[in-house]
């Protein structure tokens, strides 16, 4: 549950979601479930002209198997913790496994 | 005739005529044995997916193609349509022909019925398939399965037996709603009931109810077996949460072998079903407090959705349910005392209020199908195993493992939202306390505590159901490639798990050993071991035991057990960091320690690593850099390509993160390491390394000065001998000499190329330890790009220039001069 441990400390930050059908938004965070199911408000869509549709349109339920990446503000990111925390995952793995 | 030219004849005016079997046309002789066999396999899985060619009762196949006679008469055709009307005749009297039609239809039906008795109640116009797989949501006493799958209700399904049509003189045969067709067994046509039926059948059951309580009969015969489909699990106080089997003995018709028919377990927690008249209820005295004390409403406020929001309920129903559980012959209240009736009858006052408030707050009831909630429930329950899963365990550290990087950065930088320290098991008890509350309501609160115990309970089993069958996440299909794991909360995205096999590692694993142990792969295997090392290790000192109390021998013996933990993981780290391996002179493979340190993670990992070993450790490692110096890729790669002022982008920032997470570690312990420690590492400079290298680059320059300064600020400081002086003296001159041919290559580019504050800072220490003669030499070194850099600093803005000539004024200052006298 590394992913979602690490977007938990990403609410409330300005985040762009990028789909698998290109459309990217950019929005804050709201929450995000273990699912990786993303919650954004207040969005703005990347290419408003191509997606006109969604011009009007606040706020959105991401389900997470249709995310493609999502930007995130390098500076909420600790890249040091995020790698330790990456150790710790493999070796709760690998002691699961063994 | 057809105005676009399509086919414009009816179905029914082609050869077949009205009564002929349309689709239905081709009459499979294995058609009832499929569906028999289907039939069956529905009543053993209900989930079985039905499909119309299934259920289809063949009916229609069996109609004679007859009624075709009249045709000529409805459609004009034929000799006798130019009678006496001549040619239009009855062609528009379709009453005339359809009711001659429907006749035939239903002549066919009776001597169909006549021929096959055993079929009389499926009549032959229910042409629909017997079974859609909806009929179920008409039974208003269908709850599909409410229980989680992972088996975490004790409760077991075949424990609990209702009647077996094998036994005729049993009248609770009609539990088996879905049993297989036998001759006595309810009629299929039965299950087609409406709610008007339902409601009818209960009242008719209700009036025979009370004639047979009127007759005082001891065993009442039960005139509609069939309509009332309810087992009579009334009888058992519901014990929906008893690991076993729940008690029998009082049960003595229900026959033990478990019913091989649909699970009947789904009528288990329906006590506020409408009671069943029962002979054995009276031959059961001892159960009749049980039975009034017993809510019939508890149920309702069960975790499955289902029990209570059964669809299709008539209308009184809840309140006609509220006065039947406990007593169902007014024998049975007179029996009892006074109190006992009074406070039974206030009871059951209560249970009607009760109820009639439950129906009118049940508006809403049935949007939603039993299977509908059920999933919710598991899902809501399978977060609920999730959260209390990693809190019920023993280890505290595992929540922190789950869910580390949101805690610690939470600590670190304060949480968005939720307390930081909030271990992951609370949430499921603020979660549980919440549906208490609102699931218990204002009054009801003792109901609402006792609903959040069940549910802590079935969530208690919902984790130790899990935690028994580990196994089951997983599935090996034979010849797979790997194993399909199961999603759960944790891992919502199923895994394809790889077999690894052990032998296929082994032919590797020899091959590996004539690689070179300095290869990118095993330096970055042993970075890794150190971090994990290093992990380790900081968690041991996080739980490290309150300092031990004089007296306390258990105290003490665990602050030994601690420390002895803590030398075990610091000798394993400084095993991992391999800084004795033993160095080979001239050998063209580094160091492992240095190829450590090659790595920007190595880098990153050493001021963690400082901080947990000792000073004599910190030394050793000072010891390895300062011998390697010229062989860090900081220093070694540190030299510009030529025509470069500056080395790469990657080096660069190497260079950067060296001087950010080594440079201040060793700083920190050469400020206050005895000179006898700096002319030793300066000596191992001087000798082992090749200054020419090492001066041209900042980290070299920068630990060349590092070493220069403290050695001043010791001697300044007094705590210096003579001979340890004179030899640091000798040291100097050495350095020097080596030196002073370079001091105009020191600087790496054109005067304009910027930062080169860290050479004028290496050259202003140099002045200080400089005899006369020396500045002198110096001066002359670097005279040219000081007056260069004056020169160029005219040009400059005025913030500017007074950065660049104040770093050369650093040097300047350092030998007595000052930028100010160059004019």
């Amino acid at each position: 549950m590394l992913f979602f441990s690490f977007f938990k400390t990403l609410t409330q930050q300005t985040v762009t979601v990028e789909l698998k059908n290109d459309i990217s938004i950019r929005g804050t965070l709201k929450s995000v479930d273990q699912y990786l199911n993303i919650k954004l408000d207040d969005i703005v869509v990347l290419d408003e002209l191509k997606y006109p549709h969604l011009s009007s349109v606040k706020n959105v339920f991401i389900r997470g198997s249709v995310v493609r990446y999502v930007h995130l503000p390098p500076d909420k990111v600790d890249r040091g913790l995020l790698e330790d925390a990456c150790r710790r995952e493999a070796m709760a793995q690998k002691g699961k496994a063994a | 005739m057809s105005f676009f030219g399509f086919d414009t004849t009816l179905p029914r005016d082609k050869a077949g005529g009205a009564n002929s079997k349309g689709f239905f046309e081709h009459a499979n002789p294995f058609n009832e044995v499929a569906k028999a066999r289907k039939l069956q396999a529905f009543q053993d899985n209900q989930e079985e997916v039905l499909d119309f060619e299934d259920t289809y009762d063949g009916l229609g196949d069996q109609l004679q193609e007859a009624g075709d006679d009249f045709n000529d008469d409805t459609f004009g055709g034929g000799a006798e349509g130019s009678n006496d009307r001549g040619g239009v005749g009855k062609d528009f009297d379709f009453f005339g022909s359809t009711a001659q039609v429907s006749t035939a239809i239903e002549e066919e039906a009776m001597r169909y019925n006549l021929q096959y008795p055993s079929r009389e109640t499926a009549p032959p116009q229910s042409r629909k398939p017997k079974k859609t797989g909806y009929e179920k949501y008409q039974d208003p006493g269908y709850i599909p399965e409410i229980e989680a799958k992972s088996g975490a209700w004790s409760h077991k399904p075949s424990t609990h037996s209702p009647g077996q049509p094998s036994q005729p003189e049993d009248i609770h045969v009609s539990t088996s709603r879905h049993t297989a067709p036998a001759p006595e067994a309810p009629q299929p046509g039965t299950k087609m009931m409406s709610l008007e039926e339902v409601e009818a059948a209960l009242l008719a059951q209700a009036q025979a109810h009370a004639r047979a309580q009127a007759a005082q009969a001891p065993q009442p015969p039960y005139p509609q077996p069939q309509v009332f489909p309810f087992p009579v699990d009334h009888m058992h106080p519901p014990q929906p949460y008893q690991p076993g089997p729940p008690p029998m003995p009082f049960n003595q018709q229900h026959a033990p072998p478990p019913p091989r028919s649909a699970s009947p377990r789904r009528h288990n927690r329906m006590p506020s079903q409408p009671s069943h008249p029962s002979q054995t209820s009276q031959l059961r005295p001892a159960q009749q407090p049980l039975q009034i004390l017993q809510n019939p409403n508890r149920a309702r406020h069960s975790p499955q959705p289902s029990v209570d929001r059964v669809q299709g309920l008539p209308p009184y129903g809840p309140a006609q349910a509220g006065a039947a559980p406990g007593i169902t012959h007014p024998q049975q209240l007179l029996d009892l005392s006074e109190a006992q009736r009074r406070a039974y009858l206030e009871e059951d006052a209560k249970r009607a209020k009760r109820n009639h408030k439950i129906f009118l707050l049940s508006k809403g009831n049935g949007l939603m199908t039993p299977q509908d909630k059920n999933f919710i429930t598991r899902i809501q329950l399978q977060q609920l195993v999730t959260a209390t899963g990693t809190s019920a365990d023993p280890n505290p550290e595992a929540s922190l493992n789950e869910d580390f990087y949101y805690q610690v950065y939470s600590q670190i930088r304060g949480a968005p939202r939720q307390h930081p320290t909030q271990p992951l098991g609370h949430f499921a008890q603020t979660y549980l306390f919440q549906t208490g509350i609102r699931g218990g309501g204002r009054r009801q609160h003792a109901n609402g505590d006792n609903h959040m115990q069940r549910m802590q309970q079935q969530v208690q089993r919902a984790v130790e159901a899990a935690k028994l069958k580990p196994k089951n996440k997983q599935l090996i299909i034979e010849g797979s490639l790997g194993k399909i794991s199961f999603s759960n909360a944790k891992t919502p995205k199923p895994l394809l798990n790889i077999k690894r096999q052990d032998s296929s590692d082994a032919r590797p694993a020899s091959g590996r050993k004539e690689v070179s142990p300095s290869d990118r792969k095993t330096i970055l295997k042993n970075i890794e071991a150190v971090y994990t090392t290093l992990m380790r290790l900081e968690d041991h000192e996080r739980q490290s035991p309150p300092p031990p109390t004089e007296g306390d021998a258990d105290s003490i013996q665990a602050h030994l057990d601690w420390r002895q933990k803590l030398q075990e993981l610091n000798t394993a780290l400084w095993q991992e960091l391999k800084v004795l391996d033993p160095i080979v002179p001239g050998s063209s493979i580094p160091h492992p320690f240095i190829a450590f340190l090659s790595f920007a993670k190595g880098k990153k990992a050493m001021p963690r690593i400082f901080r947990l070993i000792d000073q004599e450790q910190r030394l050793t490692i000072l010891t390895m850099i300062v011998v390697h110096l010229d062989q860090l890729d900081v220093t070694k790669d540190a030299r510009p390509a030529a025509g470069d002022s500056q080395p790469t982008l990657a080096v660069r920032e190497e260079i950067e993160l060296f001087s950010q997470t080594v440079m201040p570690c060793l700083l920190q312990y050469v400020n206050e390491a005895p000179i006898n420690i700096v002319i030793g590492l300066l000596g191992l400079l001087v000798e082992r390394t090749s200054i020419a290298v090492v001066a041209m680059t900042k980290i070299g320059l920068g630990m060349m000065t590092m070493l220069l300064t403290r050695a001043e600020l010791s001697k300044e400081s007094g705590v210096v001998s003579d001979q340890e002086w004179q030899q640091w003296t000798a040291l100097y001159n050495r350095l020097f000499d080596t030196l002073e041919p370079l001091l105009g290559l020191l600087f790496p580019g054109p005067v304009n190329s910027g930062d080169d504050i860290y050479i004028w800072q290496f050259l202003a220490t140099i002045g200080i330890g400089a005899s006369p003669d020396q500045q002198q030499r110096l001066v002359i070194g670097v005279k040219d790009r000081v007056m260069e850099t004056v020169q160029q600093s005219k040009t400059l803005p005025p913030e500017m220039a007074s950065v660049r000539l104040g770093n050369v004024n650093l040097f300047m200052r350092a030998i007595g001069l000052d930028v100010e006298m160059l004019g």
